[in-house]
């Protein structure tokens, strides 16, 4: 089906394909109401933040700006903090995604297993979901306070090793708990989002690969996971897009300490803790450009996945 | 080959492992939440001394329930906005033709990843200016704008994986693209919808900077900014009983709506099988 | 007319308007520091909105309730901001930098209060200062000042004290602070608020002051932290975790964790703030603890650091006498004895603290006082957020062995001063 659509779609770029003006009409007609939604709340306050950062507002006199050109930008190439602040956004985002991918897709095949109290199942797996995000933030900090919460309480118990670590004190171990967190809160979006894509897998393409033998593994590999991959690309690309961009996460567990300050959390300390409005501007606008710039990644590196979903066929 | 019993049982091992991960934090919720004064210092897995005093004092709370009813409305209206405009936008993205689709996809993909910190000023002042700070619809439409990248690539995806022939034979019987988009694909989507609704619902349900940013008085708090509003006796006590008992009521809702929407997603999937 | 057209043009419409007038909005209240308006009679009449943090207790509808009924013309409202004092400053700052005229009275910190003068944000008050400057303890007025202007009145005060277990589980009444840490090792430990954030620079500027130091300089344009007194308390600090007598998990503590740690009974000594006093009294503890003001570090009377809250005029109110006549009223001294029995919120007025009914909400009333008067606050600044994370950072460097005292005070002089340089 792919293959067919590629080619159709070189053909109509070639010929100049004229296109129906009833389909045209139509189809800015169904755009239309999110476009100028986005551009509404967007266009403004986007455009206002990239012209801060291009800026300077003094913090110590008032009234005082001047035009700083590419000024806050070079700063941030220059910064440590900045350079930290990428490896650790970096470092998070591939341990979590690639755990969460993991973890929910073991929960998306459970739930699609037939069996009685999937329905249970479905809902359990999506609380963790409606616990507010600060909220949860909360509770693993205080899971992980030292010698009264949970976590080393039941690690001691167990004799486990980690009980006597200060988990949010130590750099790893932190990172270890913010990952954890947010593996918590978040496998349950993705385990929705396979879980869907699976349920439209039809059971005839298994029952022949039965037929022909093929063993539980080899039907995984070769049919459920080719099969699910539009959905794992959703899955991976906005779960992406979202870690790269934590905040509540580090802000409450550890303010940043212990090399956890991600990038939004050190746009936030600049922007509105140290008011240097021109320089945090122009972190934010890095961090948007970096975001955008692993998800064109993305795009590239899995063909023409996307593109066919916009492509005329 | 797996025996059967075996499955069965690496199976309701997998399921056991599931509850309990994602359950334990949950049930730390409930637990504290029946905890008061003293017992909160503690770390006992079961309350001492078990209360409701915190779901008690809440609910004497007014702040608390108008912000339910705030979460509620604006929750529905947003998720019924984002569905309706994203399965449109999808439609036309994933279906028809004209010039120009992969700009406006990246376009649309790139306006909900601009980190929401840097424009909360700015969308403060231009809402202040036009008159809509502190109201629904102040909330909804930034809402809307950064749910709708995510509805309209689930649809679009969804949309694409249905056959085109479904579509065709409509367009053969007379229907418009229009009818063909409502009667045909849209049932066969229903899966689509109902995890890009569950997750613009969850989004909104959840956002806290907007909306304590936009919203300054009890009338439009929602959830979040009311739970952020918790007060212990002090400026530095943490309320973590109140806040439990909260995020306890919080999730009830929440889960009999899942428990609703998930018959949906099965009527959904047998009325309109299909075939590959 | 083509959609994607029109969505083009909106956006390019959008970014140069904003570009055409994207100077006016950090404009503030006028041109330089000298331009700022004052305000200086008050008059009880017109509509007054008062945005500060949470009211945990109703003490503050309480004052506005009471202003209310004395006062028939004039009608104070609460508009309450979230409970994390990050979340109120960003809303207040993000008001005063639209202009707008929503808030008129403004809970601030005392930590702010200098850099929205420093932006001309507030009205000026130092002649209604000056009618009653005498009945304020001192300290207080000390972080209402800027540029020997008053830019605000002091609302409530905080001190840091010193908690102790008494009886078997505990230790003798600490004499010293180096005292102190050895009997804490010896008992359960002491623990403060050591995590990387303001609450360290508390904690760090305590030892510092009574050292008879700091890390500003009077005029506020040097950075004095590379000295001796700062790396003898980085030392001192550092010492005090690799000794056993702190336990290393004060790197994770704010206010409530080493609150909860000492009243499960983990810690023989703690260093907090007063309001974990009256929750102590309803814990398990309730009987086998004891108060004191800081003990004397390196032969030095011990010192404090000034916490609490300001009342402040914003420059954009549309009623600034009605918003000073609120303000006269909440620091009257009946008013701040409410503050100060329903709330336990230490008043700033001196003779508060000597009425019976205050006496007996906060039975330790007296010791405030003194640790109130003893107190210093921390450097008045408009670049105070970034010297607070220069001190933190370093220090919690320095308490988690990253770096060695005499690089983190080398570091956080640096950084000092290039806050001082900020534009």
């Amino acid at each position: 089906m792919e293959a067919s659509t590629a080619r159709l779609g070189r053909r109509r770029s070639r010929g100049g394909r004229r296109y129906g003006s009833g389909e045209r009409r139509l189809a800015r007609a169904m755009l239309a109401p999110s476009l100028i939604v986005m551009a509404l709340v967007a266009a403004y306050p986007i455009g206002y933040a990239i012209w801060l950062s291009l800026n300077e507002y003094s913090v110590r006199v008032p009234g005082l700006s001047r035009f700083a050109g590419f000024d806050n930008y070079s700063e941030a190439f220059s910064s440590p903090e900045f350079w930290d602040a990428v490896v650790v956004t970096f470092m998070f985002t591939a341990i979590s995604v690639g755990i969460e991918l993991a973890v929910g897709l073991g929960m998306a095949l459970a739930m699609h297993e037939a069996f009685k109290g999937r329905g249970i199942l479905r809902t359990v797996v999506l609380v963790p979901w409606a616990v507010l995000t600060v909220v949860s933030a909360i509770t693993w900090r205080t899971i992980f306070e030292p010698n009264l919460g949970l976590a080393p309480q039941v690690l001691s118990a167990l004799g486990l090793p980690g009980a006597d670590v200060v988990w949010l004190g130590e750099t790893g171990w932190s990172m270890a708990v913010m990952v954890l967190a947010d593996v918590w809160k978040t496998a349950p979006f993705i385990a929705l989002l396979l879980l869907a894509g699976l349920q439209v897998i039809p059971n005839d393409v298994y029952d022949a690969a039965k037929v022909d033998g093929a063993t539980t593994l080899q039907r995984f590999r070769s049919i459920t996971l080719p099969l699910l991959a539009p959905a794992i690309l959703v899955a991976l690309i906005f779960r992406t897009l979202d870690a790269l961009r934590i905040f509540d996460l580090p802000y409450v567990l550890t303010r940043g300490a212990n090399d956890t300050t991600t990038l939004s959390l050190l746009s936030y300390q600049e922007l509105t803790t140290n008011r240097l409005i021109g320089y945090g501007s122009a972190l934010s606008v890095l961090t948007f450009a970096i975001v955008m710039g692993v998800s064109f990644l993305y795009i590239r590196l899995v063909g023409g996945n996307i593109r066919s979903l916009v492509a005329d066929d | 080959m797996i025996a059967p019993r075996l499955r069965s049982l690496l199976l309701w091992i997998a399921v056991a492992a599931i509850c309990v991960f994602c359950l334990l934090p949950f049930y730390w919720l409930i637990n504290v939440s029946l905890k008061t004064g003293a017992d909160l210092s503690n770390a006992d897995l079961i309350p001492p001394s078990p209360s409701l005093d915190n779901y008690s004092s809440i609910f004497e709370n007014n702040d608390f329930t108008s912000a339910l009813r705030n979460s509620v409305i604006i929750t529905t209206v947003t998720t019924a906005l984002a569905l309706i405009f994203g399965s449109f936008a999808a439609y036309a993205l994933a279906r028809l033709r004209f010039k120009f689709k992969f700009l406006i996809l990246a376009v649309v993909l790139s306006i909900s990843t601009f980190p929401p910190i840097a424009i909360a000023a700015p969308i403060f002042k231009l809402w202040t200016d036009i008159g809509i700070y502190n109201t629904y619809t102040g909330l909804i439409v930034p809402y809307l704008t950064f749910a709708l990248p995510l509805a309209i690539y689930i649809l679009a995806s969804f949309f694409k994986e249905i056959p085109k022939e479904l579509e065709e034979a409509a367009l053969v019987d007379g229907a418009t693209h229009f009818q063909a988009f409502r009667k045909v694909v849209l049932p066969l989507a229903a899966p689509g919808l109902v995890t890009a609704g569950l997750l613009t619902a969850f989004f909104v349900w959840n956002e806290f900077l907007l909306a304590v940013t936009l919203t300054s008085s009890p009338s439009a708090y929602t959830v979040p900014v009311a739970v952020a509003n918790f007060t212990g006796s002090t400026e530095f006590e943490v309320p973590l009983g109140t806040i439990s008992a909260a995020s306890v009521i919080i999730t009830i809702p929440l889960v009999a709506l899942v428990i609703i929407f998930q018959k949906r997603i099965v009527a959904g999937m047998t009325a309109g099988a299909v075939k590959g | 007319m083509n959609v994607l057209r029109l969505a083009a043009i909106l956006i390019a419409v959008a970014l140069l308007a904003v570009a055409g007038c994207g100077d006016d909005d950090d404009g503030g209240g006028g041109g330089g520091s000298s331009d700022s308006q004052a305000v200086t009679e008050s008059r009880a009449q017109g509509d007054v909105t008062w945005c500060i943090g949470k009211d945990t207790t109703g003490a503050f509808t309480t004052v506005v309730d009471n202003f209310n009924k004395a006062n028939p013309d004039a009608n104070v409202e609460l508009l309450e901001l979230p409970e994390s004092a990050d979340d109120q400053r960003r809303l207040q700052i993000q008001r005063l930098r639209a202009e707008s005229a929503q808030c008129d009275v403004l809970g601030v910190d005392v930590i702010w209060t200098a850099e929205y003068a420093a932006q001309n944000w507030l009205l000026d008050v130092s002649e209604a200062i000056e009618r009653q400057a005498d009945a304020f303890i001192p300290s207080t007025l000390e972080t209402a000042k800027y540029e020997d202007k008053y830019w605000a009145f002091p609302f409530n005060t905080n001190a840091g004290f010193i908690y102790w277990r008494t009886g078997q589980d505990g230790g003798p009444e600490p004499e010293s602070w180096e005292q102190m840490y050895q009997q804490a090792g010896d008992a359960d430990g002491f623990i403060y608020q050591g995590a990387r954030y303001e609450g360290l620079t508390v904690n760090f500027l305590e030892l510092l002051y009574s050292a008879g130091a700091t890390v500003v300089s009077e005029d506020g344009s040097e950075a004095t932290a590379d000295s001796d007194e700062v790396r003898n308390v980085l030392t001192f600090m550092r010492n005090g975790i690799d000794d056993g007598d702190v336990p290393k998990a004060v790197t994770t503590y704010m206010e409530e964790e080493s609150r909860r740690s000492f009243e499960a009974n983990r810690a023989t000594y703690m260093r907090n703030w007063p309001y974990a006093y009256a929750l102590a009294k309803d814990s398990q503890i309730a009987d086998s603890f004891d108060v004191t003001t800081f003990p004397p570090y390196e032969g030095n009377p011990g010192a404090g650091v000034l916490g609490g809250y300001n009342l402040a005029i914003s420059a954009f109110s549309e009623n600034p006498e009605g918003s000073l006549a609120f303000i006269e009223f909440a620091v009257e001294p009946g008013q701040q004895e409410i503050q100060a029995t329903e709330a336990s919120l230490p008043a700033v007025v001196s003779e508060v603290y000597d009425m019976p009914s205050v006496q007996k909400a906060l039975p330790f009333a007296t010791d405030l006082r003194d640790a109130v008067e003893q107190a210093q606050p921390r450097p008045v600044s408009p670049v105070y957020p970034q010297i607070s994370e220069a001190i933190y950072t370093n220090v919690y460097a320095a308490l988690q062995g990253d770096k060695s005292p005499d690089q983190a005070a080398q570091d956080m002089n640096a950084d000092i001063q290039d806050a001082l340089e900020t534009f």
